[in-house]
This record gives C-alpha cells, structure tokens and sequence, in this order.
C-alpha cells in the first residue's frame, strides 16, 4: 500500500530521517511511535508530501509518488489541532475540498450528509461553526473531512494530544471503531504509547531518526527488539550486578556484561516457586495506588524494583512487610550494551 | 526542503512577485527614503549673499539664533509630560483597578473617554472651558478674583491638556498589564508578612516596569512632537515652528525651510535614539509570569481610614477633570448662539441647530445700524465649510486606512511565508520605517519636495499643486499609518494555525484560495479593527493637515482650528463655537461607534454570530408566535 524505501530527510545539517523503510499494507492500522523529536512527524509529513526526502521512495500502491504535489496524492490528514477553518461552518468545512474538486452542488450535499452520518455528525451541527462543537465533535469533522474526498490513506498526526484524559480514552475507542467501519488504510503517529499499543495493527518505533522496531503491540511489548523500545514501550526494571550474579549462579543463560529487564507484571510476589524460579527476599518500601492496580516499590538487597499487583482488595501489602520475589528466566529480556 | 514542485500558474505568480517587488521598492525609495533625504541634504544645500555654497550657514544660524528655544521648549513639554502623564494614568489604573475604590466603573468609564474624545476636538473643548473667558474660567474668577484670567495659555495650558489627553495609552495598556498579573503572588507577598503598599511596590511594579517604561517613552516622543496643543494654545515648540517656517518665504527671514529641514531632522534623531532605546530594552526580555494557574487579581482595600477617603478625593476629583469638559461640550452643543456666546446655560432653549439647519444674524454696525446675515448662523451639518471639511476628511482619511491595509495584508502575507528569510525581514523593516520618523518630518518633506514639476517617478506632477495635494496627503496618511498597521496585522497573521494552511493545500487549494478562502477570513477582524482605528485617528488628525496647509486640502481637523478664530465680528464666523461643541459631540459619536464596532461586533467569531443569529431566531418565533396567539 504505502512503501518508503530508504528515506532520508535533512533540515541543513541535521538529518531528521536516516534511512526510513516502512511497508504499511491495505487496510491497515499502522502507528508511528517515539519520544518528541524523534521524527516521526516528519515521516508523516514525507508521506502526505508538505517535506520532499533527501534522497529515497515514497510509493504507494507500487506508484513512485514521492514528487507528487500534495493535493494529488489521496491521502487525507487528520492534524493534532484538527486545523478546522474557524471562518467556515462545519458543513463548509466538510465541504472545502468537495469545492475545489468542483464537484456539483447536489453531489456535494449528498456527500456531505453521508460523510456525516457516518462519523454522527447532525444536521444542526452542520450548520454549526467549528467553535461550537466539543472536542469530540470537532475530532468527528476532521476525521469527515478528510474522508469525503475519499483518499486512499489517512494520516493522523497525535489527534488526541490535546484532549483530556477521559475524552483521550472515549475517543480511542471510537477512532477504532469508525477506522473498522470504513476500512481505510491508516497512519497514526502518537508519542502515548498506551494510544499505540490499543490502537494500532502494528507499530514502527521511532528514536533519533532511525526506526528501532516495527511489530505488531505485541511483539514491541513482549519481544522488544532493542534496549530503547524496551524502556520506552511501558514500566520496566533494569536488573542490577547482583540480582544478574544470582541469575547466572543459578545457570540460567545470559551474559554478565550484558542489559538485563524485567517488566513489571513479571515479577512474582509470594507465588507457589516454579522451576529454574530465583526467588529472593525482598521488603515492600512503599506502594502508589492505582485502583485496579497497586504498584509496589521492594528492595531487594541492594537494588529498588517494582511490581505491581491485581487489586482484589485483600491482599495488599504494606510498606515494610517481607515478601517473596520470582524471577523467571523465560520473562527476562536482555540487550548487549551499545557503544 | 519544503515541497517546491511547480504549479501550473507559475507564470501569473511570478509576474505578481515581480510587481509585487517594484511596488514596494518604489514606496519605500519613492515616499519613504528619497523624500526624506532631500530633507535633510537640503540643510547643506545653502549659499552666502554671493551666491557661493554654505553648507553650515543654517548650522550656525541655529546656534546663533532663537531656535535652541524652540528644542529646549519640546523638550521641557516632553519631561514635564513624562511625570504628570505617568502620576495621573498610573493613578487612573490603580484607582479602578487595584485598589477597592467606590463606584469605580463609572471612575473608569470617566478615565477612558479620552479614548473618544481626543486631539484637536480635545484641545479647543478645554479651550471652550478654560480660556480667558472660557466657562470655567469666567466662573472661577467669581469665587477667585485674583485668578489670572489667561492662566489657560503658553506651557501650563499645553502641559495640562496633554497630561489628560495622553493617559489612553495607560488606560488600555497598563490596565491590561495589571490585570495579568497573578494574584497568587500578591497573596504571597502578604503572607510573608507586606503591608499593601510594599506588596504593590516590590510585587506589583515590578511586573509593570516594561509596560511603564514603553509608555513613558511614547509619552516623552508624543509631547516632543506635540502640535495641536501647541498651536492652538500658543506654546513655541518645534512642530508649530516647523509649519510656520515651511509656509515662509526668503523675502521674510533667512532661509525659512532649511530651519524647517533642520528642525524636523533634530525631531527626527531624538525619535530615532528613544525607539532605539526603548527596542534594545524590550530585547532584554520581562519579567514573566511562571504560574500555571493565575488568579484573578483582587482588589485591594486601604485600610487606613484617612487614606481611604484620601484616595476617593483623589479619585474623584480627578474623575470630575476627565468628565467636566465632556459634559460641557455636550450640553453646550444643544443650546442656541446666544447662550454659547455668553456661555450661560439656558436650561429652557435646547436646540438642534448646532447640528441641522440655519437661521438670520442680526449684528450692528460700526455706524450703529443694524444688518442682518441670513442663514449666518449654521449648524455643523448644513455648514458649506464645516460640511466640506468633514467630506475631506472621511474620503481622504476612508482612502488611506483602505489603502495602508491592503498593503500590509499582501505583505504580511509575503512575510508570513517567507518568514525568516533575509527579503520578508528587508519588506518588514521597510515598511516599519516610517516609524522612525516623526510625522512631520514625512509631511514636511513630502511638501517640499513633491513641490516641483521634476520629480521623474511621479511622471513629472506636482504633487502639491491644488487637486493633486489631496493625493499627496492620502500618501502621506497611508505612509504614517503603515507601521501601526503591521505591527497589529502581523500579529493576527502569526496567531494563525500553520496546520490551517497545510489542511487547505493537503484539499488541494492554491495559494490564492487559501489566502482568500482561509486566512483572511481569520485576519479580516483584526485588518477591519486596524481599518476603523487608523481611520479613527485620520478623520480628526491636525498635524498632517496643518502641515500640508492647503486650501485644496482642508481637513476637518483644520476646519475646527478655524472655528478657534474671532467670532462673530461683523458676522464673520458666527456660531462657531456652537459648531465646535457639535463638531465633538459628533466626532466621540463616531470615534464611539468605530471602537464598538471593532471591539463589540468586530471580536465576535463565527460561532458567536451563529449563535447570536439563533438567538434572535428563536426571540422572533417566540414574539410571532404570542402575536398569533
């Protein structure tokens, strides 16, 4: 579907993209996920055509479109600030690029109406202006709006950034929904990494300008692929010298020089031992309380990890209490240190 | 970097860049620099009684002569004006706004009238009030005899009009500086143990300095530059004597318009160095606010019961300076000839006829008979000159703010997308230049030097030359507006969402459709509020007018001027006063309406029209429907 092959992109001196390949397939869900300013927005922006690469491909459907001007390129975008025109109604808006198509009234209506039913936009809010709406509205008008023209690809770029948190959620869920619906291919790019693990079909981690990893959530979650994604993507523990002395002691395989992780779910409190486990001594420091979970901090000898438990309301431990930790060796993941 | 690929109407687009390119060359060389130049060249441009060059002989004949008097005079106004100015709107904006002082929005709304009611309206209303037999005057010397009747001429009636006719800019901007400050901080202040003065002098001040320090710099340039006041109260500073000097010839004094040149040039390096101080400070940066959340400020009450009615006396008082000369005006232009000559109100006789219509002067002679002129007395609207002033002024005042937006929107528009680079900062400080000028300085020069049928880029018109100095002043209006007008739509160019204009190409508009489809629409608020406000300050401008002194070219400013003139003597310029109180009264009417529709109307987005509209809607079904009931 979309394909970039070896993109490089530079702002003077500074290379911003360093030999990007991405394949994103028909139909798809495909998340651009890093910290800010790691270039992933201006990935976005090489695909939808506002930056022209250094030097690689941008295809899409096996046709070089990396010289097409923008508006010729089907890709509908969704930007973080939805960048609806203020002057406009919300019908003007939906409308703008119906308009320039020069498509005929009546076929511009009934293209409207559609558009809007589909994303649940009435007709009372159709004569709205764009300030009139919640943010959840406007979300829908942007999301109509770049989906009327009928692109071929739609590019979000982190339109959730700016809505609390709740709303963040509720309209997640409804971002997927109407993403399923209509089938389109789609590129999202977000720096939350619950929004991409929840979201995406799979994901390309960015870092720097190179891309770490692409996955499925899975895969980046459970099989991180370098020593960055697996910090990045959730909570994590770095396990010290002396935790990685008992591990080796114990003859489970992993090199001493080597970074060893564990996430946090995998650290056993007082389970029944399994075989090959190390178990250690360990006493609760404290705890932060997230209702459905309960975050523990434990020392361990010289080295602070952190659990976290299901909160079942009965077993919860208390700052000082002595507790038993499992470590299994099938839930490390280990990286060779970089240079 | 950016996508460069070629549209098809590249051809149109270079044209328009090129036009584009020769039209703002040709301002800023045509009406800026050259004009300018020949100013200041025109200083060393003199010869002895032989005819040989003297470049320093004006030189000398400045230091030897009575023009350093001039200067010192404009500077004496402008220190005076820096420390009255400052007491008085620093005190209006704590008055209404930190401290708890009763009925401080009627305080508030008596402070900001000078916003409609300014400029040369302003200087001959305090006239009408305060001069040797002005209304006040005449009914202070009944309680004070000794009272010099002329106390209202020369320095003390310059500096006294101009110290309330200058605080606008506090009341807009040092009440917008005070109002963000974060109260938090005050409450901080207090609770580490400072009284209410020391939390206003080491919390609050601080804060203001750079609000201050801006505003105290344009007071020290306005007062250098004064003129309305000035010449209408009879105070020898430099502007008048600019205008004087450019309407003199040889046959009367040494080389008249070099020591205009001259004068207009000093004017011009004391404005150069202030905005040049005032800019290197604002580069130093502020002190900003760090807080997240800020608190409202809330008004502080003087506990101290004596500096509390203190502090209300004061509020008051000065409330009852703001508002007097309004009010005056405003009842003295509903009353007839008879009462306005004496200057008596007649509560039983109100009239319209200072406004509409006309009626007989009966005067005597100096051979004791009686003449009656008829129709002598008129109103401001049914007055051929007064009428024909008005007409100028709105056409030529119309033209130029039109004019002058239109320029800064293309260019803004340029500099926006080209933001940056070496050429949008090059336009942005040609067009910013004429600020550095003072007003007179461009007026005078423009007079001087369009004054010739040999200036090649104008195709050889005299500019100044009946009809055409009405062009000539439209030039110069939008020349001296083009700052002002940047500065504003500039900014509402940048408070646009650059992803607005990446939405209108990604749905493939071109750059002329985005500009007219999406930008302006968002920037057209603020390019109608520049339009009313510079049209606002050139329907009633002095300078520019009384500079360009042509009888093809009077503005209404200037027809007011001449309602100051001896009235009534043998029916020579009867009810000119009474047209004076009109004339203000109907000048605060339009400079009322012009704010409201740019602050009221003109703030309302999209939303709150529709909303608006709705609300209406359903007020009419709800009145027809009870109708029908």
């Amino acid at each position: 579907m979309i394909e970039l092959h070896d993109i490089v992109v530079k702002f003077g001196e500074f290379t911003a993209l360093n030999n990007i390949n991405v394949h994103v397939k028909e139909g798809e869900f495909f998340t651009f996920l890093g910290p800010s300013g790691c270039g992933k927005t201006t990935t976005l922006r090489t695909i939808t055509g506002f930056i022209r690469p250094e030097s690689g491909i941008v295809s899409m459907r096996g046709r070089d479109i990396t010289r097409v001007p923008i508006e010729e390129r089907s890709i509908g975008i969704v930007f973080q600030s939805y960048a609806l025109f203020p002057s406009m109604t919300v019908r003007d808006n939906i409308a703008f690029g119906l308009k320039i198509k020069k498509l005929k009234r009546p076929e511009i209506e009934r293209k409207v109406n559609a558009i809007a039913q589909k994303v649940e936009l009435s007709q009372e809010q159709l004569g709205k202006a764009v300030s009139q709406l919640s943010g959840g509205q406007q979300q829908r008008v942007a999301i109509a709006r770049a989906l009327v023209t009928e692109p071929a690809v739609i590019c979000m770029d982190e339109p959730l950034s700016n809505l609390d948190a709740k709303l963040r959620v509720q309209l997640r869920n409804e971002l997927k929904k109407m993403q399923k619906d209509f089938g389109i291919t789609t590129i999202y790019v977000t720096h939350d990494q619950e929004e991409a693990l929840t979201l995406s079909d799979r994901i390309a981690v960015f870092n720097n300008g190179y891309i770490e990893q692409t996955g499925t959530p899975n895969e980046v979650y459970n099989h991180s692929a370098t020593e960055f994604v697996c910090n990045f993507i959730g909570d994590i523990n770095r396990l010290e010298s002396g935790i990685v002395a008992e591990l080796i002691a114990r003859g489970v395989p992993i090199a001493s020089e080597d970074h060893h992780f564990l996430r946090l779910e995998r650290l056993r409190l007082n389970q029944p031992p399994m075989d090959g486990e190390l178990v250690l001594d360990g006493v609760i420091e404290s705890r932060e309380y997230y209702g459905l979970y309960i975050k523990y901090y434990l020392r361990a000898g010289a080295q602070v990890l952190k659990a976290i438990e299901k909160n079942d309301g009965v077993n919860i431990y208390e700052p000082g209490q002595s507790v038993k930790l499992g470590i299994l060796a099938k839930d490390l993941m280990s990286y060779a240190p970089q240079a | 970097m950016q996508n460069t690929a070629k549209p098809s109407w590249l051809k149109p687009a270079l044209l328009a860049k090129v036009f584009g390119i020769a039209f703002f060359v040709y301002l800023f060389f045509g009406f800026m620099l050259l004009p300018c130049l020949n100013t200041l060249t025109s200083i060393f441009r003199q010869t002895d009684a032989s005819g040989n060059a003297d470049p320093l002989a004006v030189i000398r004949f400045f230091f030897a002569g009575n023009m350093p008097r001039f200067v010192w005079n404009s500077l004496k106004l402008a220190l005076f004006l820096v420390v009255t100015v400052n007491v008085v709107g620093v005190s209006i904006v704590l008055l209404t706004e930190y401290f708890d002082i009763k009925g401080a929005k009627i305080l508030r709304l008596g402070y900001m009238t000078t916003l409609i009611y300014s400029g040369v309206a302003l200087v001959t209303g305090y006239q009408f009030l305060y001069d040797n037999d002005g209304i006040l005057t005449t009914m202070m010397l009944t309680y004070f005899p000794n009272l010099d009747p002329n106390w209202f001429s020369g320095f003390n009636a310059v500096l006294f009009t101009m110290t309330f006719a200058c605080t606008s800019n506090h009341a807009l901007f040092l009440r917008n500086a005070i109002r963000g400050i974060d109260y938090n901080t005050v409450e901080a202040a207090r609770n580490l143990g400072a009284k209410p003065l020391r939390a206003l002098w080491k919390v609050v001040f601080p804060t203001l300095i750079p609000t201050m320090f801006s505003l105290t710099v344009m007071t020290f340039i306005t007062g250098l530059c004064a003129m309305s006041a000035p010449t209408l109260l009879g105070y020898d500073s430099i502007n008048p004597e600019i205008v004087r000097l450019a309407g003199s010839s040889v046959a009367d004094e040494s080389f008249p318009q070099a020591r205009a040149a001259l004068l207009s040039i000093i004017l011009a390096l004391f404005t150069i160095v202030l905005l040049t101080v005032l800019s290197a400070y604002e580069r130093k940066g502020h002190y900003l606010s760090v807080s997240k959340t800020k608190a409202r400020l809330v008004k502080q009450k003087i506990d101290n019961p004596v500096a509390n009615v203190l502090a209300h006396i004061y509020a008051y008082v000065l409330f009852i300076v703001y508002m007097t000369p309004v009010v005056m005006i405003v009842v003295f232009a509903f009353q007839n000839y008879p009462a306005i000559r004496m200057k008596t109100l007649d509560f039983s006789n109100w009239t319209l006829l200072n406004f509409f219509g006309q009626e007989d002067y009966s005067y005597m002679t100096s051979r004791g008979s009686y003449r009656t002129r008829e129709g002598a007395i008129s109103g401001l609207f049914s007055n051929d000159a007064t009428l024909g002033g008005i007409r100028t002024s709105f056409l030529l005042s119309a033209a130029a703010a039109a004019i002058a937006c239109v320029i800064v929107v293309v260019a803004c528009n340029y500099i926006f997308r080209n933001r940056g680079k070496k050429r949008s900062v090059a336009l942005e400080y040609s067009l910013l230049f004429p600020w550095l000028l003072p007003t007179i300085l461009i007026c005078y020069s423009y007079r001087t030097y369009f004054n010739s049928n040999d200036v090649w880029y104008v195709l050889g018109n005299n500019l100044y030359f009946m009809d055409n100095v009405r062009i000539l002043i439209i030039i110069a209006y939008t020349v001296v507006k083009l700052p002002f007008a940047l500065r504003m739509i500039k900014a509402s160019f940048y408070a646009i969402d650059e992803e607005l204009e990446d939405a209108a190409r990604n749905l493939g508009a071109s750059q002329l459709r985005t500009f007219l489809r999406v930008k302006l629409p968002i920037i057209l608020p603020s390019v109608l509020a520049v339009f009313a406000l510079n049209f606002n300050a050139l329907f009633t401008e002095y300078d520019m007018g009384a500079t360009f002194a042509s009888s093809y070219g009077v503005t209404y400013a200037m027809v007011i001027q001449s309602m100051c003139l001896d009235e009534g003597l043998y029916g020579f310029n009867v009810n000119a006063s009474g047209r004076r109180c009109a004339s203000t009264v109907f000048i605060m009417l339009v400079s009322g309406l012009i704010l409201y529709l740019v602050y009221g109307v003109g703030a309302r987005d999209l939303g709150d029209r529709l909303a608006l509209r709705d609300r209406r809607r359903k007020r009419w079904q709800r009145l027809t429907g009870k109708l029908k009931e």
